[in-house]
């Protein structure tokens, strides 16, 4: 396993930073009527990989769908590389880079393994060639011609990120990529996550597995209840150990 | 029995309504096609797909006639031209109830379809237009055991060129990997940059687009006329049923299958070649529900817009004495026969509405009972002389009887697909009637005679008439009532709200919805037997499926799981046509804006918005009373669920 925690900046004084790849500021969602995300802020630089954590129904996954646009009733404002999309649609924002792996993985059942993994169109130039793709996920090469729903769990999440790094994203969406999975395949699924990293991929990930997270994330925002309650950076979780368990209400 | 050898045809005989058949099946599978991609990616079902194929004919025609423009350029000019304002169509108007329920889809597209065949109608009469098959294709060939025309195999080899070339696209392009990958999960694919709503508009458009291709190459077999396309999108809804809704495989196998067991059944059994579809899906729901092609379909749990938070108008006593007072005098001010008719419908709304209001099931193809009884009643009253209320309960209880037995293949789906399989089975009896021999076929039974009431009442008079169909009607209604508030009618909500939950419940929900079918049935029935009787008439437009069509639009102007509405749509509807009977073929382009603008912005009808304004102005008068007495408001307006 490769340590590769790179020493994290400050939670605060990121604004106007060049290298800024997402800013969230007072961004609310809403389910029908439920109001389930008020107001909340947060920054991802390029080259980090920064976690959501709370507990189950704390708005993670909400935050993600809301920045990606698949949650439409969104307000606040998301900027990605310096545009704002808050009322754009899924696609457009899409195409500006942003690639989303949902928890339900959505991997397509009437579609091969193959069709699945060339379906995104490629966003921009620079995505993972299949070569690269087939050395990361070895097994998605042998199952090339299955169809989507004959796929385990920790394959077809596989399947899920590889088809987005096809596309040149330039910003990963995960949420939960863990969730679920055999130990041995989180294990693949971390050590894939730390490549992406050495490679330069930003990263904003929803995660409970806290082992998992600690050794890879820059920062953490804390979720509860729709607002984020508190900011720590990579290098605090082990310190903080406690207070994490705390909002996880381990 | 019929004994087969001595029937046998001759060789070319039997190769030629192979031959029709298959021309049939082509049409068939062009359709279905075009209606299974629809309903993948859009999930409504198109029933304005028979009146795009009607276009097609028509605008072939038009383009012929007026333009000069021949069959070839047509081939590509038309199905462009109806593509074209199908897509302005899912732009403007499918785009906005793709998020609610699907019932709702199938009665925007009828509508839309009743407003095509209405201008249609309108501007080229219902008479067949004559339009030649251009000469490289005209004559034929003698292949020695048979004469094939050219023109019937051109149809054949091009429908299959297009059905491959069409299935071909789906699944081995790009395109299609979209295609399929957005009926599983369109807000998925929008997410990795595909524009799915241009996607779904060029689907719709391009399924049109086959339908009006089918028009073109329907032309020159079929007379062109305004009607083509309806009968045509019945029979395609029993291949699709039969085929099962999701698949393309399906779709052509069942269209070409189904195409060439109907020309079989003409030449060994003639009178039963127009059913002979009908039985077949009868028998695929009985032993594979899903279709020969389809998969077990997801649950579908009806979510019809019924008011919840409203005020009973029948919970208080002064508004219901005062309904009977006025239903008492209404005679004086109104035409008596005019009112008739209004009960009568009155009656066949609540019918549907009880199934739909209160259990979710969208009928339709309550004409079946409707006009089924109408013929048994005026045929029990004027040939074999009973008395009306022999009649009258004759004619209600076939209609139970052809309830239960219609009722219990229904239940097998759900959602939509019932709705398809009512309307096919409800197209069966039609065709029955219009064969069976004491129909009377286009005259009906006329001049049935109302006869006297239990001998003594002479029934002749008009106002006689009224209040002795008034007292039916009543009676009818007040079965309804009892129903709705009794635990049946409780448990018959569960299920319209949540199937599963029920079934996990212990609820045997399949007796459950059957006795409600068969009950609905029956009250139509009576509606007809007693129309019958008042107008002493039973004929083919009782039982035509536009007659179902119409009960829902009643149900809907009036107000879905509303005991009033129903009588507050039939007589807004029946008024329409009464004082509008003048605009002749304008008449289904009214009723179908009123279908599609209901289901736009009004589906609760009046009578649901109406309980909902008083209930609303109830409870805020409520809280200023309890605000300044402390009464509590739950106690002072009654929440009813009517």
């Amino acid at each position: 396993m490769l340590e590769t925690s790179k020493t994290s900046s400050d939670a605060t004084s990121l604004q106007d930073a060049p290298d800024l790849l997402l800013a969230v500021k007072d961004l609310e969602a809403w389910y029908g009527e439920s109001h389930v995300l008020h107001g909340i802020d947060l920054e991802v630089r390029r080259g980090q990989v920064v976690t959501l954590i709370g507990r189950n129904g704390a708005g993670k996954s909400t935050a993600l769908k809301s920045m990606m646009g698949v949650l439409e009733k969104r307000a606040g404002s998301v900027q990605f590389g310096g545009v704002e999309t808050i009322t754009a649609p899924a696609r457009d924002i899409a195409k500006l880079g942003m690639g989303f792996c949902p928890e339900d993985r959505a991997i397509f059942a009437s579609l091969t393994v193959r069709e699945n993994l060339f379906l995104p169109p490629v966003v921009r130039p620079g995505g993972m060639d299949i070569d690269t793709i087939y050395q990361l996920f070895p097994n998605l090469r042998e199952r090339m011609n299955s169809w989507g729903g004959q796929l385990s769990g920790g394959e077809q999440q596989m399947l899920a990120i590889a088809r987005i790094l096809r596309t040149g994203a330039t910003l990963l969406l995960l949420d939960e990529p863990t969730e679920g999975l055999a130990p041995v395949i989180i294990q693949q699924i971390a050590h894939t996550i730390e490549l992406l990293k050495e490679r330069g991929m930003t990263i904003l990930m929803v995660e409970q597995n806290l082992h998992f997270v600690s050794r890879i994330a820059d920062r953490h925002y804390v979720l509860e209840d729709g607002n984020i309650v508190d900011v720590l950076s990579g290098t605090d979780v082990e310190a903080n150990h406690t207070r994490l368990q705390n909002y996880l209400g381990l | 029995m019929i004994d087969f050898f001595a029937t046998f045809p001759s060789m070319p005989a039997l190769m030629g309504q192979l031959t029709v058949g298959l021309v049939n099946g082509a049409f068939y599978a062009m359709l279905s096609l075009g209606l299974a991609i629809i309903f993948g990616l859009l999930k409504i079902i198109n029933f304005a797909h028979g009146a795009q194929y009607m276009l097609g004919a028509i605008v072939t025609y038009v383009l012929l006639n007026q333009l000069g423009i021949g069959y070839w350029p047509s081939l590509i000019i038309v199905p462009v031209v109806v593509a074209a304002f199908a897509i302005l169509l899912e732009r403007t108007i499918l785009r906005r109830i793709y998020r609610i329920d699907h019932i709702y889809s199938l009665l925007l597209t009828f509508g839309i379809a009743l407003i095509i065949e209405g201008v249609t109608r309108n501007y080229f009469g219902s008479a067949g237009l004559p339009y030649y098959a251009p000469e490289s294709l005209s004559g034929g060939v003698n292949l020695g055991f048979m004469f094939l025309p050219i023109y019937r195999a051109w149809v054949i080899v091009a429908s299959l060129l297009v059905c491959f070339g069409t299935w071909y696209a789906i699944e081995r392009t790009r395109l299609g990997v979209y295609l399929r990958a957005a009926t599983e999960n369109p807000s998925m694919v929008d997410a990795f940059g595909i524009n799915v709503p241009r996607l779904i508009s060029l689907t719709y458009g391009f399924s049109v687009g086959l339908a009006a291709l089918a028009g073109v190459m329907a032309a020159p077999i079929y007379q062109v006329n305004p009607n083509m396309g309806s009968t045509q999108i019945i029979i395609v809804f029993a291949v699709v049923v039969v085929g099962g809704m999701g698949s393309i495989r399906g779709a052509i196998f069942c269209g070409f299958l189904l195409g060439l067991t109907e020309g079989l059944t003409k030449v060994f059994y003639p009178q039963a070649s127009s059913t002979i579809i009908f039985v077949i899906m009868a028998i695929v729901l009985l032993f594979r529900p899903a279709g020969l092609f389809g998969r077990k379909d997801e649950e579908e749990t009806s979510q019809t817009e019924v008011a919840e938070e409203s005020y009973s108008f029948l919970a208080n006593p002064y508004v219901t004495l005062a309904l009977i007072a006025c239903a008492l005098a209404a005679p004086f001010l109104f035409y008596p026969l005019f009112l008739v008719k209004v009960l009568c419908f009155a009656l066949f709304a609540s019918a549907v509405n009880l199934l739909l209001g209160y259990g979710g099931l969208l009928s339709f193809g309550h004409a079946a009972y409707f006009g089924g009884s109408a013929y048994i009643t005026a045929h029990s009253v004027k040939v074999l002389g009973l008395d009306p209320v022999s009649g009258i309960i004759a004619g209600t209880l076939v209609a139970a009887l052809l309830g239960l037995f219609i009722g219990w293949l229904a239940i097998r789906r759900q959602g939509i697909y019932f709705a398809m399989v009512t309307l096919a089975f409800a197209q069966m009896i039609y065709f029955l009637a219009v064969q069976a021999p004491f129909t009377g076929g286009e005259d009906g039974i006329q001049a049935v005679p109302r006869g006297a009431l239990f001998g003594v009442i002479d029934l002749n008079s008009n106002l006689a008439i009224y209040y002795f169909v008034l007292g039916i009607i009543l009676l009818g209604t007040l079965l309804v009532y009892r129903t709705i508030h009794s635990p049946f009618g409780n448990v018959l909500t569960g299920i319209r709200e949540n199937e599963k939950r029920m079934r996990s419940l212990g609820y045997n929900v399949a007796r459950y919805k059957l006795l409600a079918f068969v009950l609905s049935a029956a009250l139509a029935g009576l509606a007809g037997s007693t129309k019958s009787i008042a107008f002493q008439l039973a004929s083919l437009t009782d039982v035509h499926w536009a007659m179902s069509g119409e009960a829902i639009l009643m149900v809907i102007v009036g107000g879905v799981g509303t005991i009033l509405g129903p009588f507050v749509g039939a007589f807004v509807v029946s008024g329409i046509e009464h004082y509008l009977a003048g605009v002749g073929s304008w008449l289904s382009v009214i009723q179908g804006m009123v279908f599609v603008v209901c289901v736009l912005v009004f589906r609760r009808g009046i009578l649901g918005e109406a309980s909902r304004l008083v209930y609303a102005l109830k409870r805020h008068r409520a809280k200023t009373v309890s605000r300044l007495s402390s009464v509590n408001f739950e106690q002072a307006s009654g929440k009813t669920e009517n």
